[in-house]
């Protein structure tokens, strides 16, 4: 605090012809604001997510049956630079599907060897006898095969655990179909076949669960996975029709609608007194409400069971192709489903997004969203910014992309409305009473939650440099 | 994945907590669930059904008259590996327009067993222009340029050559003919060719060969405009009184005729089902639903791939371009372009495709407006839209296919076929038939989608052929 000056409008008040402003002042009112806010955000997914009632509190996604393979992916863990599979995931290896036997599985997880690979070496080359299981750790690692006229093409991007060679763990080497070659510093797991064999030949149940796996072949089903529907086309004559039903998922997803909770305190003297102009009580609801939603935003975005990050299908979760998010990486990513309603990024994503499409020359244009705002574009589709998609420390995030909708099969936000007490749909706002300080509690409640209706629905853009 | 190391899971409460009031879990077992209907991932847009439009073929078939036409063999030859080196089969030979309809098997078989297995490497020169042309070539895999000379001396790519097609063959009647364009090779190649020689020999022992070489240098130019239709004599820009041409239209004799094409499949229901589990949604309902969905997804893809009535293989020949350098870049959709360029309606391809046709727009710094359909931001090139397709096969070494297509009966395109007003309708054009109910308690029912497409003039549809989507090293 500086020294205390001396009041000078008081020692030149004789100087003064008129009544001065400070002193006008203390007849007039001044224009307040509403308290204000910096925490509040567009929250574009609450707004464009169409929101269904899920009465009696759960909401049941019925599916078709599906045949999952297992997918080529594992989970790693990162301790002080030493790398270990997590050896839970490691059942879903197609090889090793539905093996629950966790002493087998860690004893396969102890087994892998941490490699390093400098950018453009060769992990696996096409051809060659696959003698070892390879999990990309950490790095990003192309597949290219042979193209049409002997030249190479790139078919996929790996990383993140993705893994090469997983007929090793059959015990039964075979020939790689794909050249595996590092983009960037690669740290790989690898699993020899000598391992492998070793393990099989001490663990009996293994051998077993492996044989069992390979000699019963999964039942019908489509490119998707689901249960065949059995449909006879383009026949003449009179063959035996195939009969067919369709059946449904025995164990379908429930989800319950989540809460956001917080008990707002009023003391009765200030909700009595000091009410004009703004009613002190509806201001501290207002505010409160809206952290609730943007904690409902951060939550249908991050939490881990029902959180959108957390509910991609591995099939649909892709890499960027170079680091930084490309038109091309958008492209591929529009690519993989039907109806695309919405991109989703942090901000800091999309000017990462806006230089890329700068440097090549491209403008990717506004679109109309929600009648009147103007947001950038990618093929007509808005990417819209949502701050709750986490940037990591070294500077990725992820982006992504959403097909909308009870009817197209999309992603759907649930609530329920029509509570006792409410304020705003799915928000009720419950007085608790006044204790004896005088002070009345408000119980504020959010319910919602996040159902992704079929997997192609929801599909991400993963570990995106948005930092150079 | 990367996960953080064992995170104490916070929400869970304890076990040993004791609760004070009812749990969400016990609550659940007096509420009802909302429940979705069955959800599943094999429904595509179907853009091709829903762009097609759908034409009564009353009586079951469509016959599309056309004018007569005098085709000439132009076809593609198919060759065989069995091991020892490709070889083409003899009856195959009949492709060529010197050899189409020449039904002597014996010197077929002497003519295909007279080929020479030649390889090129990339940028190998197979002919140059102004040499004696005594060689004919027959392309069993790879992609040669044709290169000519411009008008003003340099040099442009005239045409791309692929597997199956043939040069030359047409030089081995003229002895003293030379070539007229330089044929270079873009990728490997391997062909098969017959050298002057070797066909000299064969036409000196068959007197059936040289017959037929007098009637194809006798017959070379009917009267036909340039798609091949018999001519419509037409006087103009005349002055005074000339005998004007009298004419008339013919027709093809024997034009094609489509039958609708038949999906099927019958689905069981049991009695028991279908009575008494019908709260909120009707069993039955739903299991047709989703077997509709399976119908209709197969249906699109029959009109696709089926070797009689599907799109990929009743796209004429001369309709059937190559990419020049390999990934669809925008010349080649221009290409496209201009071979339905009246009134083009939309493109087609695979997802995977347009991820690959966009990469290229990119690249050239291109960012083609979409265009808005049935209320959909569909992408477009040249105001035509592009709609994905999964049904476009993609091949083991990542090509694949665009389509191009006009349609419409109006304005002599590519339609769908189908018939209303069939006994048990359920959707148009498809029956849902009762079969009764057996011993079992199961009812079955047959369901059945009848569907065809024609290709009213060749021009309404055009096909770029091997588009190499699997992305180019950066």
């Amino acid at each position: 605090m500086t020294a205390v000056e001396p009041a000078e409008s008081v020692e030149h008040a004789e100087h003064r012809l008129s009544l001065g402003t400070e002193a006008a002042r203390v007849l007039a009112t001044t224009t307040k604001t509403r308290p204000q806010a910096q925490a509040i955000t567009p929250r574009w997914l609450l707004r464009r997510l169409p929101w269904v009632e899920a009465a009696g509190g759960t909401y049941r996604v019925n599916r078709r049956r599906t045949y999952e393979a297992g997918h080529e992916r594992v989970a790693c863990t990162a301790l002080s630079g030493r790398f270990r599979v997590v050896p839970e995931t490691l059942a879903e290896l197609p090889p090793l599907r539905d093996c629950d036997d966790e002493d087998v599985l860690s004893a396969l997880a102890d087994r892998f060897e941490q490699r390093r690979y400098a950018p453009g070496s060769i992990l696996v080359g096409a051809g060659e006898a696959t003698d070892r299981l390879v999990v990309v750790a950490h790095g990003r690692v192309s597949q290219l095969a042979a193209g049409e006229y002997g030249d190479q093409v790139v078919v996929d991007v790996l990383a993140d655990g993705e893994c090469l060679g997983t007929e090793v763990l059959t015990g039964a080497p075979g020939t790689a179909r794909f050249t595996a070659k590092a983009l960037t510093p690669v740290i790989a797991l690898t699993l020899s076949w000598q391992a492998v064999a070793d393990l099989l030949d001490a663990s009996p149940s293994l051998r077993a669960h492996v044989e069992r796996n390979r000699d019963r072949p999964l039942p019908p089903r489509n490119k998707k996975g689901e249960a065949e529907i059995a449909v006879a086309s383009g026949h003449a004559g009179e063959p035996e029709l195939p009969s067919t039903f369709v059946d449904y998922d025995p164990s379908p997803r429930e989800y319950g609608l989540e809460v956001a909770q917080t008990v707002l305190r009023v003391h009765t003297r200030v909700a009595d007194l000091y009410n004009e102009p703004m009613d002190q009580t509806e201001q501290q609801l207002r505010l409160t409400v809206e952290a609730l939603r943007e904690r409902q935003e951060h939550e249908l975005v991050n939490d881990p069971r029902i959180g959108l990050l957390h509910n991609v299908h591995p099939s649909q979760r892709i890499h960027a192709r170079s680091g930084p998010p490309t038109p091309d990486d958008l492209d591929n990513l529009l690519c993989r489903r039907r109806k695309t309603r919405l991109f989703l990024a942090h901000p800091r994503t999309i000017a990462a997004f806006g230089r890329e499409c700068t440097r090549q020359g491209l403008d990717p244009g506004t679109v109309e969203v929600d009648g009147g705002v103007r947001q950038p574009a990618w093929r007509g589709v808005p990417v819209l910014p949502c701050d709750k998609i986490p940037i990591s420390r070294r500077g990725t995030s992820a982006i992504l992309a959403l097909r909308t909708g009870e009817a197209d099969e999309g992603v759907i936000g649930l609530h329920q409305t029509g509570l006792p007490n409410e304020l705003e749909p799915g928000l009720t706002v419950q007085p608790m009473g006044t204790d004896a300080k005088a002070i009345t509690s408000y119980l504020v409640t959010a319910y919602y939650s996040v159902a992704v209706l079929v997997p192609d629905a929801l599909g991400v853009l993963d570990d995106v440099e948005i930092a150079r | 994945m990367l996960v953080t190391l064992a995170q104490p899971v916070e929400s869970v409460p304890d076990a040993s907590e004791t609760r004070l009031s009812l749990g969400p879990a016990a609550a659940r077992n007096l509420a009802t669930t909302t429940k979705s209907v069955p959800q599943m991932q094999a429904i595509s847009s179907r853009w091709l059904l829903k762009v097609l439009p759908w034409v009564e073929a009353e009586g079951g078939t469509f016959r599309v008259n056309r004018r007569l036409s005098y085709e000439v063999g132009d076809g593609r030859v198919t060759f065989t590996d069995t091991g020892s080196g490709p070889a083409v089969i003899p009856a195959e030979l009949g492709e060529l327009p010197l050899l189409r309809g020449f039904d002597e098997p014996d010197v077929l078989a002497a003519l295909a067993g007279r080929f020479e297995r030649r390889d090129y490497e990339p940028g190998d020169v197979v002919v140059a222009s102004g040499d004696p042309s005594d060689e004919a070539f027959l392309i069993v895999h790879g992609r040669l340029n044709q290169v000519g000379t411009g008008e003003y001396g340099d040099r442009t790519v005239l045409g791309v050559l692929a597997d199956g097609d043939h040069f030359g063959d047409d030089s081995l009647t003229d002895p003293s003919s030379t070539w007229d364009l330089t044929v270079k090779a873009v990728t490997r190649c391997t062909a098969l060719v017959l050298p002057q020689r070797a066909f000299d020999e064969v036409l000196a022992q068959s007197e059936a060969l040289s017959g037929r070489l007098r009637w194809f240098q006798a017959n070379r130019g009917a009267q036909r405009n340039e798609h091949g239709e018999a001519d419509v004599a037409v006087a103009s820009g005349h002055e005074g009184e000339p005998d004007l041409p009298s004419t008339f239209v013919d027709y093809d004799p024997a034009p094609r005729e489509y039958e609708l094409e038949v999906a099927q499949t019958i689905l069981r229901v049991h009695r028991r089902v279908a009575d008494l589990y019908n709260e909120p949604m009707d069993q039955t309902e739903q299991q047709l639903r989703l077997t509709i969905e399976a119908l209709r997804e197969r249906q699109e893809h029959e009109l696709v791939n089926n070797p009689r009535t599907g799109l990929l293989h009743n796209a004429d020949l001369k309709q059937r371009v190559r990419t020049r350098g390999g990934p669809p870049t925008p010349d080649d959709l221009d290409h496209l372009l201009s071979l339905v360029w009246k009134e083009p309606g939309c493109l087609l391809a695979h997802p995977r495709t347009i991820a690959a046709i966009a990469r290229e727009w990119n690249h050239r710094g291109l960012h083609p407006d979409p265009v808005e359909v049935h209320g959909h931001h569909v992408p477009a090139w040249r105001g035509v839209p592009l709609f994905p397709c999964n049904k476009i096969p993609i091949s083991g070494h990542h090509t694949s296919s665009v389509l191009l297509l006009r349609t419409g009966l109006e304005n002599q395109g590519v339609i769908g076929l189908h018939q209303t007003g069939l006994p048990d309708e359920y959707r148009p054009g498809l029956t849902v038939k009762d079969m009764g109910t057996d011993g079992k308690a199961i009812t079955s029912y047959l369901v059945s989608a009848y569907f065809s497409a024609a290709v009213l003039v060749p021009d309404a549809l055009a096909v770029l052929e091997q588009v190499e989507i699997g992305r180019e090293e950066a």
